[in-house]
């Protein structure tokens, strides 16, 4: 058997692995339409990093949420330390983004890669969540090995001391983060599939 | 070009980590055998003696379970870059049971304030560092040996190899304690942090102890202060139970106290103990983290979602867009507040009626009732 530092560890690297993949491919969608490729390459291209992006993307969305289950049996349910305390506030915040990322793609189809805005905003929230669990990830590589990759990197988001919010504020915000999520997906215009022609 | 490129980011990728040493970070102060009970350092294969000398000291006569001062001085060893020295105190050097306490020692405070065998320290530019343990003589008398073991690196350091040195066993004479000897409990140890802002007095347990004394002073003053010290007994004239009255610290802050205990004519100056100073305990516990991160994700969920289908060109935007609602609703204008009434047809034909044509001022009128001229609305450059 093996505990279930081990177990994280694997879930968490299969998680940044997926999410590098579904990063660079949302930024090269975005980006391919500024890049001088033949028309035919460019739709090829096109077609081959929407289906990585969504691929890794779903993948990283559908591991998240056991590598977090797993470092809170790796942590022993006690959060000892603004490290840990924040990477629990990271990981949400990726699960988040890749949620929103996978969420968007699914609703409007590849022809969101079309609409320039949304091209923008889509490629932008899998740079943030592609942080924001890159972040997690090192907080975990300074928890058990002293250092991580940041560390030689000019980024380096807060994560030596943490805001640690009441628990009635941030149940508070739970219920206006269920509400607002009720009112974007059942009570607000839905979003259609953008058609490709 | 592209792949000259990438494969140029790869290699500085790889040189970006460091070469391969056995720990080049160590692996922190802890209670360990002799070379780590079968580490790198005790390999043949991949390791080498130290080029440095190590010396051990004492401080005064050491007495069955009283306190001493065990001084190591590790000097002119090669280091790695980070000049990072582990050093051992060990009752013997067997490869298992050597620690101090599996020979009857206690260790009261190791030298990085804690109280562990095996400690790390950054050596300075001098190349020399002086260690010092505080122990417990084991309560057997009689002569009993201390080794002392260091570990480190070297620059540069190619092949990997881990340094190890050890000292020759330093023999201590433990004496019988003379009667009603005062000093320091054998489950009593330092602690070696305090909370930031902490004041809590500091607890001392002591033995054949009748009064207390505690002086004080931050790391780097000279001059100690005493500190006020009171006793846990009532009535009693030998008491073990002291409390002194530390001030509190902040930040990296280390303090320095030594205890002298009393009984009778004896008086015994212990050795000088640190306490550092420690973050104040992390408030937060899971829960808060849980609901906290469940709550930002899906605030950012939500958020985003809504962008998107604001960003979107959706048709059913129309259904929203109530410009035409507003358009046609104006041809339903209220009317206007009494007063405000546009005047009727019939009343500007007489107006109209009543102003006159002048030759001489062609585009103007004469009204004739309010004596003004006014502009002729059909007047065309020059024709009427």
């Amino acid at each position: 058997m093996f505990g279930a530092e081990t177990f994280h560890a694997a879930m968490a690297e299969i998680v940044v692995g997926t999410m590098v993949l579904a990063t660079v491919c949302a930024v090269g969608c975005a980006s391919i339409r500024y890049i001088p490729v033949s028309e035919d390459r460019r739709e090829s291209l096109m077609i081959t990093m929407d289906k990585a992006s969504i691929a890794g993307a779903s993948m990283a969305l559908f591991f998240m949420p056991i590598a977090i289950l797993s470092g809170n049996l790796a942590a022993d349910s006690v959060v000892g330390n603004a490290l840990l305390y924040n990477k629990f506030v990271y990981s949400g915040l990726a699960l988040g983004f890749w949620a929103a990322f996978v969420v968007g793609r699914i609703r409007m189809g590849p022809g969101i890669w079309e609409v320039r805005n949304l091209s923008l905003l889509q490629s932008v929230t899998a740079v943030m969540a592609f942080l924001m669990t890159t972040m997690a990830s090192s907080i975990g590589g300074k928890l058990v090995r002293g250092e991580s990759l940041f560390d030689v990197l000019p980024i380096w988001f807060p994560s030596d001391s943490a805001v640690v919010l009441p628990i009635w504020a941030s149940a508070a915000l739970l219920v206006i983060g269920l509400a607002a999520s009720l009112v974007v997906f059942k009570l607000g215009p839905r979003a259609e599939r953008i058609s490709l022609d | 070009m592209s792949r000259a490129l990438v494969l140029a980011s790869v290699v500085a990728l790889l040189m970006v980590s460091s070469s391969s040493m056995a720990n080049p970070g160590g692996n922190g102060d802890s209670d360990r055998d002799y070379t780590c009970g079968g580490s790198c350092h005790g390999d043949p294969s991949m390791s080498l003696p130290s080029d440095g000398t190590i010396s051990i000291s004492q401080d005064g006569d050491v007495f069955a379970g009283h306190a001493v001062a065990v001084h190591v001085n590790v000097a002119g060893m090669s280091l790695s870059s980070n000049r990072l020295l582990g050093t051992f105190i060990l009752g013997s050097i067997d490869g298992n049971s050597d620690h101090p306490e599996d020979h009857g020692w206690h260790v009261i405070q190791d030298p990085n304030g804690g109280s562990s065998n095996y400690v790390e320290t950054v050596v300075p530019s001098t190349g020399s560092v002086t260690l010092t343990w505080v122990l417990l003589a084991p309560q057997e008398t009689g002569v009993h040996n201390l080794f002392a073991q260091t570990h480190h690196g070297s620059e540069p350091n190619y092949e990997g190899i881990a340094y190890t040195g050890v000292s020759r066993g330093y023999s201590i004479d433990v004496m019988p304690v003379p009667e009603g000897l005062p000093g320091l409990s054998s489950d009593w140890t330092a602690p070696a942090y305090r909370t930031s802002g902490n004041d809590d007095p500091l607890e001392i347990g002591t033995v054949n102890t009748t009064s207390v004394s505690v002086q004080w002073m931050l790391e780097g003053e000279w001059s100690p202060h005493d500190a006020e010290v009171s006793s846990q007994c009532q009535d009693m004239e030998v008491c073990n139970t002291w409390e002194a009255q530390l001030p509190s610290t902040m930040g990296d802050t280390r303090i320095q106290y030594q205890i002298t205990v009393l009984n009778g004519s004896f008086s015994m100056d212990l050795p000088w103990l640190t306490m550092g100073t420690g973050p104040a305990p992390f408030e937060g516990d899971i829960w808060d983290a849980r609901v906290q991160s469940f709550a930002f994700a899906f605030l950012v969920l939500s958020f985003i979602v809504s962008l998107q289908v604001r960003l979107s060109p959706w048709d059913g935007k129309d259904e929203l867009d109530q410009t035409q609602e507003v358009i046609d609703s104006e041809g339903e204008a209220p009317p206007p507040p009494p007063g405000m009434e546009e005047e009727p047809e019939t009343a500007s034909e007489e107006y109209m009626a009543r102003l006159v044509h002048s030759e001489e001022n062609p585009g103007w009128l004469w009204d004739p009732v309010e004596e003004e001229w006014v502009a002729d609305p059909n007047f065309q450059g020059g024709e009427s």
